[in-house]
């Protein structure tokens, strides 16, 4: 059993489909009226059919109460990241803390310069990101003096001015897979969000992958416990009989996520599904029933 | 004001919450454009732009382009991809239903807030936005529009409808009037139910105001009249075509004035869902429909059935007071104590006397209750709604538990079951509502013990402005009990396809507490309350015909046809005859007449009429 000791936090993944961008909203608004404490959206700017993520954010956000919004995960090469760390703690402010931010180092290069982004091999990626990160906290950074100075591989600047200051401290959830990132993660992210369809051996990389970050952290003179560790699976539906991974009966959905919380210490799960009903039953039957189940086995 | 005036919101300089409090006081007060605006330093402009969009429904949203250069330095962290914002910018604009407007072209800034600046600055011939930094800034925006009114452009003149003297619009109306050539007029044009076009919308935001608009409407006696509070209305009779419309959406206090007899100010644009969300905090609540959306103007003048019915009676029997204006133009205030035959007739039939501008209504405690929706499966809807009534009759008054069904697809039907107990107990909760939930095999179900405020909320309509479209069809009927024979006729009705939703509200309870008589709503031992919805009248009359001769009734919330005959059914004859001597001592001139009207004419008058 592996045990991070955080809080669970239950989300979900809506597809920003722009020709539907009233029922995108309306699935964030479901899921927050639901119970769910969460929702994401992925970010790819290239891409025509999408919205995008960054006002939808912010739109979402003011359209719901209580629910956390994140992008999964924002595209750094498309997003600078001293404009990124202005509009996330811009929505943090405008929102009273209720933004994290997820951030990747992109992929699908071809379509990244075909907008007028730069293209970065893996290892380039790595640092660019490290780099990125960097800069970001540094602008969120107001008590600290002067304005931000970097002079790294990838980004450059001799006098950022920092903020604003985010409501609240925000995460940095990172979307990583690859052994290089993983270790960026454990020495300075704040959580790790795969997909686990995208894991190498599914769920069962767990194990090998927490292990990297926890020892990237460790090496880092961070505690593991540091970095909350995210599983984003797809929501099949709640069928009578068991089909498969979270497609299947509410009881069947429940173990399976009680499952990951206590083999692998994953604390966030994130389910991909813009069925509304879905959404529904997760947030207000699947959610409060793991939080029960894991309570109780965690003692 | 001419070209359309707003708001200009520094992000640079506001704190954050304040940002979202001026943009949604700029909208509530009919402004029409909210510029956010910025420099380096504060929050970002364009994240502060789409919370805006999101935070406000109706009013236009200004963001300028940042105007960045074409090939931007890959390593410069501060500078975005224009591509990217180009992006974001259409994204606005579909999120927000195209309110977007990117500047700075398309608005012109005052260099202060005086008449001459704005005047000035409306020499652009695009809208003049203030800078603001107070609601009481926003305010005095609002009353900058006040003096400019009547000099519309040409290009607006061009849109109005014959027989409105749109230039004899008296001053204090004239910040919130809407013609159909301006910005604002697609969001306040329809209804939830129904799609309008009228020539005039007069909002009023004060007694003075709604007396001034009704002086107005008395000039204009051979056009249609609408009255909106909510707009939520079933038969959309507070829009129209060519006609006017007073709305007093805008006056949606809701203020507790007598904590020890939990008494209520409640303003008629409140929804119920801001009237649960206000009582919340004190432990109350007042009942009123399943809809949180629902405005309280139309709802609380005609009954009010909703799921704290059988325990609290209808939402008229909670009202104390009413304060109205009258036909001629009056205020007046109608009590036990002070006018009762209009405090009686109000209370039923209110959209026939006049303006209501503001309800005191009795709260009563509630503590957390049991939010319940099931879905279940039915093969045979005649005896499941047999099985429904029975169960819905026997149940404790804490119990109210709403249904609707659709016709059968692949020769079974989906009925959804949905509603409350009052009760905060989980186990008294599930054995409430285990009798209903053996009506058919489950396919879907939820159930939360949620606070009753929680429960207005979810069923909101949300934000959006009021988009209907087209006429609606819905037919209102009232029975004491689903016997066989109604079940089974009804039943034949959905499955003719005729009927597209069937819906059913519990009754009985202290419903039928108060004695039949006490006020102008009739027939308080109804058991339920059936609404059927369709798309053709006459399809739905032909199957609904045979089912309503077995009722006792209607109830014209959820009723579209107007003829004289829906009117009996509301109520009885002597109910009626009553209304219609009021009606002459209070509106003789019969203004108010597009909503179920009661004509003041003697009989033979109204048969001539008719025959004509
Ligand atoms: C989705 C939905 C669910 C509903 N559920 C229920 C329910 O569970 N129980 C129930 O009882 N009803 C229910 N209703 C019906 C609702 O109560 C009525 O339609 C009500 O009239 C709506 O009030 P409004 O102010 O929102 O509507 P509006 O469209 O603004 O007004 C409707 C009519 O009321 C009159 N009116 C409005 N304002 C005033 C005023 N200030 N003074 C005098 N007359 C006025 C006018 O005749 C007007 O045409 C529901 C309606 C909808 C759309």
């Amino acid at each position: 059993m592996t045990d991070y000791g955080h809080d669970l936090i239950f989300g979900t993944f809506v597809t920003p489909t722009a020709r539907n961008a009233s029922d995108v909203v309306d699935l964030a608004v479901l899921a927050d009226r639901s119970g769910i404490d969460l929702v994401t959206f992925q970010d790819h700017p290239y891409q025509s059919s999408f919205l995008d993520t960054s006002t939808l954010l912010a739109f979402v956000a003011a359209r719901t109460r209580n629910i956390r919004v994140a992008a999964n995960v924002a595209n750094l090469p498309l997003r600078p990241p001293a404009v990124l760390a202005r509009a996330s703690a811009s929505l943090d402010v405008l929102s009273g803390g209720r933004f994290e931010l997820g951030l990747g180092a992109g992929a699908f290069w071809n379509a990244i310069e075909a907008v007028g982004g730069r293209r970065l091999t893996p290892g380039q990626g790595v640092t660019a990101l490290r780099e990125a990160i960097e800069i970001i906290r540094a602008i969120w950074d107001t008590d600290a003096r002067g304005d931000v100075r970097h002079d790294g591989e990838f980004y450059r600047t001799d006098g950022a001015k920092r903020g604003p200051r985010p409501a609240h401290p925000i995460s940095i959830w990172v979307g990583a897979y690859k052994p290089k990132m993983l270790a960026l993660t454990g020495t300075h992210g704040d959580g790790w969000m795969p997909a686990i369809p995208n894991l190498p051996n599914g769920a069962a990389s767990y194990p090998d992958h927490n292990a990297r970050i926890d020892e990237a952290a460790v090496a880092a003179g961070r505690s593991p416990s540091a970095i909350r560790r995210f599983g984003v699976l797809i929501g099949g539906g709640f069928g009578g009989t068991p089909r498969g991974l979270l497609d299947g009966p509410v009881e069947m959905w429940t173990e399976q996520l009680a499952g990951l919380a206590l083999e692998h210490g994953v604390s966030g799960f994130v389910v991909a599904t813009d069925d509304p009903s879905t959404t529904q039953r997760y947030g207000l039957e699947v959610v409060p029933a793991v939080r029960e189940l894991v309570a109780r086995e965690r003692g | 004001m001419d070209v359309g005036l707003g708001v200009l919101l520094d992000a640079a300089r506001l704190p954050g919450a304040r940002l979202t409090d001026l943009a949604v006081r700029a909208e509530q007060r009919g402004l029409d454009l909210v510029v956010v605006g910025g420099v380096q330093g504060g929050l970002d402009p364009l994240t502060v732009a789409a919370w805006v969009a999101g935070a406000t429904s109706r009013i236009l949203v200004g963001v300028a382009d940042a105007g960045v250069p074409p090939a931007p330095d890959t390593g410069d962290p501060e500078q975005p991809f224009p591509f990217v914002v180009d992006k974001s910018l259409d994204g606005l604009g579909l999120l927000s239903g195209d309110r977007l407007l990117r500047g700075p072209g398309a608005w012109s800034v005052a260099v202060d807030s005086t008449i001459d600046a704005v005047k000035a600055a409306a020499g652009a011939g695009v809208p003049v936005v203030v800078a603001v930094r107070t609601v009481h800034d926003v305010d005095r925006v609002v009353e900058l529009r006040v003096v400019d009114h009547a000099r519309r452009p040409a290009s607006v003149r061009a849109r109005r409808m014959p027989g409105i003297d749109y230039e004899g619009v008296p001053d204090v109306l004239a910040a919130g009037v809407v013609e159909p050539g301006d910005s604002a007029y697609r969001s306040v044009a329809s209804t939830y139910m129904r799609g309008g076009a009228p020539g005039l919308v007069l909002r009023a935001t004060t007694v003075e105001e709604v007396a001034a608009a009704i002086t107005f409407a008395r000039r204009h006696t051979d056009l249609p009249l609408g009255v909106r509070s909510g707009g939520h209305g079933f038969s959309g009779r507070s829009t129209n075509h060519g006609g006017l419309v007073v709305d007093v959406g805008g006056m949606d206090g809701v203020e507790v004035i007598d904590p020890d007899r939990r008494l209520v100010r409640v303003g008629p644009g409140a929804s119920w869902k801001r009237v649960a969300t206000a009582l919340r905090p004190y432990g109350w609540a007042i009942g009123s429909g399943d809809a949180g959306g629902v405005g309280v103007g139309g709802l609380a003048t005609a009954g009010g059935i909703g799921f704290l019915s059988r325990k609290q009676g209808l939402t008229i029997d909670r009202v104390r007071a009413v304060e109205l204006v009258l036909a001629d133009g009056s205020p007046i205030r109608a009590s036990d104590d002070e006018n009762p035959d209009l405090f009686w007739a109000l209370r039923g039939a209110g959209a026939n006397f006049g303006v209501a501008t503001a309800f005191e209504i009795e709260a009563e405690p509630i503590g957390d209750v049991g939010w319940a929706s099931l879905a279940l499966v039915v093969d045979d809807v005649a005896e499941a709604l047999e099985h429904y009534g029975r169960v819905a009759s026997e149940a404790p008054r804490d119990t109210t538990l709403f249904m609707m069904i659709g016709p059968p697809r692949g020769g079974r039907s989906v009925m959804q079951l949905y509603g409350v107990v009052d009760n905060a107990d989980p186990d008294t909760i599930i054995s409430r509502l285990t009798p209903f939930a053996r009506i058919g095999p489950i396919v879907q179900q939820s159930v939360t013990v949620s606070a009753y405020a929680d429960v207005m909320d979810m069923t909101d309509t949300g934000p959006g402005g009021h988009q209907g479209v087209g006429e609606p069809v819905a037919r209102s009927t009232l029975f004491r009990e689903f016997t066989p024979e109604v079940a089974r006729l009804a039943a034949d009705a959905v499955a003719s396809g005729g009927v597209g939703i069937l819906s059913v509200r519990q009754m009985g309870g202290a419903i039928a507490d108060v004695p039949e008589g006490a006020t102008a709503f009739s027939h308080r031992d109804a058991g339920f309350a059936v609404a059927v919805l369709g798309s053709n009248a006459r399809r739905v009359d032909a199957a609904w015909d045979p089912v309503r001769g077995l009722g006792i009734g209607s109830y014209l919330s959820f009723e579209t046809d107007q003829s004289p005959e829906r009117l009996g059914d509301a109520f009885p004859p002597p109910v009626l005859d009553r209304l219609r001597e009021l009606k002459r001592r209070y509106d003789p001139g019969f203004l108010f007449r597009d909503n179920f009207p009661i004509d003041p004419r003697p009989a033979d008058a109204r048969l001539e009429e008719t025959a004509r």
